[in-house]
C-alpha cells in the first residue's frame, strides 16, 4: 500500500488544485466587523472571508489548515492588531501569506494602528495576563473608530486593485454617509445612557464605554484573559451593592458562571450583547450592531 | 495495580493542593483580610486612574483630530510603542519541565528489536527534571527568521547533557521565492506526522507515542534543508521535500557523505462545518546508513548512554567492520542460520532481536507515515471546550546488514545479518477538554517489530491522562501508562509532571 501512497496524495491535489473563480480583491478579516466593513466598502469587487464568527472568542483560535489556505490567497489581511490575534494570526502569515500582505504593506491593515488605542500599560508581565500587553485592541464599539477604518481601507483597497478605485471611492462616499447620519442618532441615544453603571466581563467595552459615557463599576476579570477570583468577586459583590448597577454585560463567548453567581448575589441582570457582528441574529451588520447594543442598554438602564 | 493503590495519594494529594491553591471556585466566599482590603483598594484606585486616562485619551483624541485631518499619514502605529525597546532582541523562551514518577517494573523492558535512544527511555523514577528548553527566535531581517532551541537534560546523577535540538534559518514570505514557498535550513523539527515538528512541551501526553520512540527516538532533527510550498487553492494543501545528512539515530547514522536522506510529504485540510477541522497527511523518509549505531555491545548492560556509544563504536570499529565484511563466509553462516532461528540461538548465545536494537546497521531506510488530526469545539471556542482526534500510522522498511560485536573469551568478533525486514506501528489517541481548564485524554500505541528479528510479540502500551492548565503558559498533568513492551513483562507507571514557558511562547500549529 506504501508504495501507492505517494503518488494517490498527488492525485489528491491535482484535484483540489484548480484555483476557484478570481475576484477582483480577497480580504482576509480577522473579525467579522472587519468582514462585515470590508463587504459595505467592497461590495461586489470584493470576495471576504472572515476567519471567526460572532460567538468565537477571537483571542483564542486555532490555526486551522483552512485559514492557511485563506491567507495564502489574500490581497488583504485586515485585522483588530494591538496582539488581539497574537495567538494565530503569526503562524498564519508565516505559512501561508503572501509578501503583498505582510507587515508594512499595503495589504496588512490593523485596525489598531489607526486609531487611538485605549489602556496602553505601563508595564508588561504576564502575571498581568496574557493578553493586551499593547493596549486594548476591541477598538470597533466605537462609530468613530468604524469610520476611520472605512477610510483607510478604502485607500488599501484602491492600491492593492487600482482597477476598481472609482467603485471602492464611491462605496466609500455612500457608507460615510450613512454611517455619519447613524452616528449622529446613536450619539443623541447616548446621552440618555450617561451615567448608567454597568459591570462587564473582561476588558472588552471600553470604547463602548467611552463614547456612550456608561459608568463601569467594576470587571469581573481582575486580569484579562484570566478567570475570576474569589477574592476579587467578594470585592465586586461589595462595590455593586453599595454604587448599584443596571445591567452586567456579556460578550456571546464571555463564560456565564461568574456573571450568573453575581447577579444572583446583587439582582443586576445578566445583559448579553451581540458585541459583533453575527454576536446575534439582529445584529447582521455593522449599522444591526450598534442599533441593538443600544436598545439593549436602554432597556436595561429603563429597568433599573 | 497495587502500585498504583500505594502511589496515588503521594501524586493526587499534591495536586489537589495545588487546585485548592487556585482560586476560581466563587463559592467560597468569606471575609477579607486586610491584605485583601489592601489590594482592593489598590484596584479602586486603578480603575479610577484607568478611567481618567481613558478621558485623556478621548481628550487628546479630540485635539489630534484637526492635526490627524491635516497629514494623513496612515503609518502611526501607536499599538507597537510598547514593545519598541527590544524589537531588535530575539525573543527568549524557556520551558521548564519537572516530574514525579513512579514504577511497577524496576528495570525498564527497553522495546526488544528497535534500538531505542536515550531520549526515548522510560524516564527516572521519583523526582526529576524532564527537559528544560531555552528557545531564542527573531527575523534576520525582512528575508531570513532564525531559531535555535537548546534541549538540557537533567540526568540523575549524571552531568546535564546540553543538545542542540534546533538551529535553522528559514525565509519569510518577503523573500522573494514563489508564492507559498518556504526554504528552512540548519537543524530543525522537520515535517514528518504530526508529533515531530511539534516541540515535546506541547505535547498532550507526558512521553511521545511508541512509535516516536521506537522509530525516532522521539523525533527526527537531522541536519538538513526543506522545502515547502503552500498552494493556491480552496482547500489547505501543502507539498514538501528535503535532503539531509542521515545521521540521526536510530533512522539513519554514518553519513558516508553527509547527504544521505531525503523526504516527501504532502498533506491537505479543511473545515468540516463551522466548528470542526481536519488534517492529513502522507510522509516518507528515505536513506542510507553505514554503521549505523545502535545498542552497543551485545553485553552491555540495557542502560548507560546507548547514542554516544553506539556513535563512538561505528567509528572506532569501522577498520574491524570493513575486514568482517571480507570475510563473506560468515555473512553467508549466518543467511543459514536465519531459516532456523532457534538453533542460531543455542548456537551462539544470541537472538535475532539483539542484532536489530543492538547491532550496526549498513544499508537502506524507508520510513512512510500518515497522519490524521480532526479538532472540534462545540462552541467555535477552543478554550472552553473542544476534542481532539489525533492518529499516525508508521511503516518501516530496513534493507541491509545489521552487525553485531560479541565479546568471546576476552576477545571481540562480529556476526552479521542480512535483513530485507518491515516494521511498523501506531498509535490513536483522544483527547477532551470538559471545562476551560481540564482536559482528559486516553491513547494507545502498538508496533511491530522487524519480522526478521522474530520477536514473536507486539508491544504496546496505554495511557490515559488528565490535566490542569492555569493559564496557557502553565500547565500539571497526571499520566497512567500500562506498558507491555517485552512480552509478558507489564509495567504500569504513574507520572505527575508540569509544564511551564516563560517568556517567548510560540504560537502552536493547527
Ligand atoms: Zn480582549
Amino acid at each position: 500500500m506504501s508504495r501507492h501512497l505517494a503518488p494517490a496524495l498527488l492525485a489528491a491535489f491535482a484535484v483540489v488544485a484548480p484555483a476557484s473563480a478570481a475576484a477582483d480583491a480577497r480580504v482576509f478579516a480577522c473579525e467579522p466587523e472587519w468582514a462585515a466593513l470590508a463587504s459595505e466598502i467592497g461590495g461586489d469587487n470584493v470576495t471576504v472571508y472572515s476567519a471567526t464568527h460572532g460567538r468565537q472568542d477571537a483571542h483564542y483560535i486555532r490555526a486551522r489548515p483552512s485559514l492557511i489556505a485563506q491567507v495564502r490567497r489574500a490581497d488583504i489581511v485586515f485585522c483588530s492588531g494591538a496582539e488581539l490575534e497574537v495567538g494565530w494570526l503569526p503562524v498564519l502569515m508565516e505559512r501561508g501569506a503572501r509578501p503583498g500582505v505582510q507587515p508594512g504593506q499595503p495589504g496588512h491593515l490593523m485596525a489598531a494602528d489607526h486609531v487611538e488605542v485605549m489602556e496602553r500599560p505601563e508595564r508588561i508581565d504576564r502575571s498581568l495576563g496574557d493578553i493586551h500587553p499593547t493596549g486594548n485592541p476591541h477598538v470597533h464599539l466605537d462609530p468613530g473608530n468604524i469610520a476611520r477604518l472605512a477610510v483607510e481601507l478604502a485607500g488599501r483597497l484602491a492600491r492593492v486593485d487600482p482597477a476598481n478605485e472609482e467603485a471602492y471611492r464611491s462605496r466609500l462616499a455612500d457608507f460615510e454617509a450613512r454611517w455619519g447620519a447613524a452616528t449622529k442618532r446613536w450619539r443623541a441615544r447616548a446621552e440618555g445612557l450617561r451615567g448608567t453603571k454597568v459591570v462587564v466581563h473582561h476588558a472588552a467595552w471600553v470604547y463602548l464605554l467611552g463614547w456612550t459615557d456608561l459608568d463601569l463599576v467594576a470587571r469581573l476579570e481582575r486580569i484579562s484573559g484570566v478567570p475570576p477570583t474569589a477574592s476579587h468577586l467578594r470585592d465586586v459583590v461589595e462595590r455593586v451593592r453599595t454604587t448599584g448597577a443596571a445591567a452586567i454585560l456579556l460578550a456571546p463567548h464571555d463564560p456565564v458562571d461568574a456573571a450568573d453567581w453575581l447577579a444572583e448575589r446583587t439582582g443586576v441582570p445578566v445583559v448579553e450583547l451581540p458585541f459583533t457582528v453575527g454576536g446575534q441574529d439582529e445584529a447582521g451588520d455593522l449599522f444591526a450592531l450598534f442599533d441593538v447594543t443600544l436598545a439593549l442598554l436602554e432597556k436595561a438602564r429603563d429597568r433599573s | 495495580m497495587s502500585i498504583i493503590a500505594r502511589f496515588l495519594p503521594l501524586v493526587v494529594l499534591p495536586m489537589i493542593a495545588l487546585l485548592a491553591a487556585a482560586p476560581a471556585d466563587a463559592q467560597s466566599a468569606g471575609q477579607p483580610t486586610a491584605a485583601e482590603l489592601a489590594r482592593q483598594i489598590q484596584e479602586i484606585k486603578r480603575d479610577y486612574e484607568s478611567r481618567i486616562r481613558a478621558l485623556e485619551g478621548q481628550l487628546s483624541n479630540l485635539e489630534k483630530k484637526s492635526q490627524a485631518e491635516e497629514k494623513k499619514t496612515p503609518a502611526a502605529t501607536p499599538a507597537k510603542k510598547a514593545t519598541a525597546d527590544n524589537a531588535f532582541n530575539p525573543a527568549i523562551g524557556i520551558v521548564f519541565d519537572g516530574r514525579y514518577a513512579s514504577f511497577s517494573a524496576d528495570e525498564w523492558s527497553r522495546i526488544p528489536g528497535f534500538a531505542v535512544g536515550h531520549e526515548a527511555e522510560r524516564a527516572p523514577e521519583g523526582l526529576s527534571l524532564g527537559h528544560s528548553e531555552v528557545t531564542a527566535s527573531g527575523n534576520i531581517d525582512d528575508k531570513f527568521r532564525g531559531a535555535l532551541t537548546l534541549g538540557l537534560h537533567a540526568h540523575p546523577g549524571e552531568a546535564t547533557e546540553v543538545e542542540l535540538e534546533e538551529a535553522y534559518v528559514q525565509t519569510l514570505p518577503g523573500a522573494g521565492l514563489l508564492e507559498g514557498m518556504r526554504v528552512k535550513a540548519g537543524r530543525a523539527l522537520w515535517t514528518f506526522g504530526y508529533l515531530n515538528e511539534q516541540h515535546a512541551h506541547g505535547d498532550d501526553f507526558a512521553d511521545r507515542p511508541l512509535p516516536y520512540r521506537a522509530f525516532l527516538n522521539n523525533a527526527f532533527n537531522d541536519d538538513g534543508v526543506e522545502v515547502s510550498v503552500v498552494l493556491p487553492t480552496e482547500v489547505y494543501a501543502e507539498l514538501g521535500g528535503g535532503l539531509f545528512r542521515g545521521d540521526d539515530t536510530p533512522l539513519f547514522g554514518g553519513s558516508d557523505n553527509g547527504l544521505r536522506a531525503r523526504s516527501l510529504y504532502a498533506r491537505v485540510g479543511w473545515d468540516m462545518g463551522r466548528d470542526a477541522a481536519v488534517r492529513v497527511g502522507g510522509y516518507l523518509l528515505d536513506g542510507k546508513s553505514r554503521n549505523r549505531g545502535g545498542g552497543g555491545h551485545a553485553h552491555a548492560n540495557g542502560h548507560g548512554h546507548e547514542d554516544e556509544h553506539a556513535d563512538e563504536h561505528a567509528h572506532e570499529d569501522e577498520h574491524d567492520h570493513e575486514d568482517d565484511h571480507a570475510n563473506g563466509e560468515e555473512e553467508h553462516e549466518h543467511e543459514d542460520d536465519h531459516a532456523n532461528g532457534e538453533e542460531h540461538e543455542d548456537e551462539h548465545g544470541e537472538d535475532f532481536a539483539s542484532f536489530f536494537s543492538e547491532g550496526m546497521f549498513t544499508g537502506n531506510t524507508r520510513l512512510y507515515g500518515i497522519d490524521v488530526r480532526f479538532t472540534v469545539a462545540p462552541t467555535g471556542n477552543a478554550r472552553e471546550s473542544e476534542l481532539i482526534l489525533q492518529g499516525e500510522y508508521f511503516w518501516r522498511k530496513e534493507d541491509g546488514t545489521y552487525t553485531l560485536m560479541e565479546e568471546e573469551d576476552g576477545e571481540e568478533h562480529t556476526e552479521n545479518l542480512k535483513t530485507d525486514s518491515i516494521a511498523h506501528g501506531w498509535y490513536i489517541q483522544g483527547v477532551y477538554k470538559p471545562a476551560p481548564r481540564w482536559r482528559i485524554g486516553a491513547r494507545y500505541a502498538r508496533l511491530s517489530p522487524p519480522d526478521d528479528a522474530e520477536i514473536g510479540h507486539n508491544p504496546y502500551a496505554f495511557a490515559a491522562m488528565v490535566d490542569w492548565s492555569n493559564s496557557e503558559f502553565g500547565r500539571v498533568r497526571l499520566q497512567y501508562n500500562h506498558e507491555a513492551l517485552d512480552g509478558d513483562e507489564e509495567d504500569n507507571q504513574i507520572m505527575l509532571q508540569y509544564v511551564m514557558s516563560l517568556g517567548a511562547h510560540a504560537a502552536h500549529s493547527f
